[in-house]
């Protein structure tokens, strides 16, 4: 993990050097979105099935754009009051702040209109692989982020309206319900570059599978700023211990 | 749900995420955080991705329950290490899956 061989996503080694930022953006955005495409239809389907208005059912691919709070909106619309509904919708997508917070060094460099803009797109998918390439100059940094943030918005906007006309297509027995989790796994061992960062990984996976029981996907936070914390504590220590401080008698 | 509900519900779950997103990023744009923070930053995805991997899995996809069953264990573990060996997405996913295929069948 700790190894310095570049991540690849879509395409195999050597060539992919050479891709500009949009073709790399496109290569990485594929795995990615293939599993999001059944989602996408599942989602389509409990929007018809919903006691919310289509049309506001619909909206929510292109206004809140974000898988988990939307199916969350459409499947408990019908049971829980609107103030039950919005603060499950914001505590599923409370881990975006930590998104933001982790991504907003790289945009630092960017035009004021590209920090309004990229928000909007700021899915689970992009922050994963955005964060791989941080260390890129701004203006491919920014060509990436709106090549792959434009491309899953289009698919996902023809997913989600194909599955409410077209209904259940793909058969249960693929399982492909399990297909994000492979992804996001994989996706966690490619951000590990530090042992702090597989500490922060390691009790965040940990905790969250404690916390797992909770409403409204509340243990993804939870697991989150533990771990985070984890990380900077073990981060601290192991600078500490490695820089040899020059002793102060005198204190 | 009446329409101007659903209109409500809609407008602030959609401004809601957006400002989330957009939080740090429109807040703090322009300045540099203290050494600490900006390290700690750096294990924020390691820490969410781990976090939201485990819930997924343990919840199946969108739905509620809490199960996870040994076939998705053990397609999981080979998924975890064709992403270290392979550094690939696409393997990564392809074996994941072979192998929950594979192990739900048997």
């Amino acid at each position: 993990m700790s190894s310095s061989q570049p991540y690849v996503t879509g395409d195999s080694g050597p060539a992919r050097r050479r891709l500009s930022p949009d073709r790399a953006a496109l290569s990485d955005a594929l795995p990615l979105v293939i599993p999001a495409i059944p989602f996408g239809f599942v989602l389509g389907l409990a929007m018809t099935e919903s006691e919310m208005p289509l049309w506001a059912a619909w909206l929510t691919s292109p206004l809140v754009f974000a898988g988990a709070a939307q199916l969350t909106m459409v499947t408990i619309a019908g049971t829980a009051s609107l103030w039950a509904i919005i603060s499950a919708v914001l505590v599923i997508n409370s881990r975006h702040v930590m998104y933001s917070a982790a991504l907003a060094p790289s945009f630092r460099h960017q035009p004021g209109w590209m920090r309004r803009l990229a928000p909007f797109v700021l899915v689970d998918q992009l922050f994963a692989v955005a964060m791989l390439h941080t260390d890129d100059p701004p203006a491919s940094f920014r060509r990436y982020y709106l090549t792959f943030g434009i491309f899953f918005f289009t698919i996902w906007n023809l997913a989600v309206p194909l599955g409410m006309v077209a209904g259940p297509v793909i058969p249960e027995s693929w399982q492909l319900d399990f297909a994000p989790v492979v992804m996001f796994a994989g996706l966690t061992l490619f951000a590990i570059k530090r042992v702090p960062a597989g500490v922060a990984a390691l009790v965040g996976g940990l905790v969250s599978l404690l916390a797992a029981g909770l409403s409204d996907r509340l243990g993804i936070l939870v697991g989150a700023v533990t771990g985070v914390l984890a990380g900077a504590i073990v981060d601290q220590w192991l600078t500490a211990r490695n820089s040899p401080e020059p002793r102060t008698d005198a204190v | 749900m009446s329409h101007g509900a659903a209109a409500l519900v809609l407008a602030v779950c959609a401004l809601g995420t957006y400002l989330f997103r957009g939080s740090v990023i429109l807040l703090f744009g322009d300045r540099t955080f203290p050494p600490t923070i900006e390290r700690a930053l750096q294990n924020v995805g390691p820490a969410v991705l781990a976090a939201l991997t485990v819930n997924l899995a343990v919840s199946g996809g969108g739905g509620s329950g809490v199960t996870i069953v040994g076939a998705e264990i053990a397609a999981l573990a080979v998924a975890c290490g064709v992403a270290v060996w392979r550094k690939n997405l696409l393997w990564t996913l392809a074996a994941g899956m072979a192998a929950l295929w594979i192990l739900t069948a048997l």
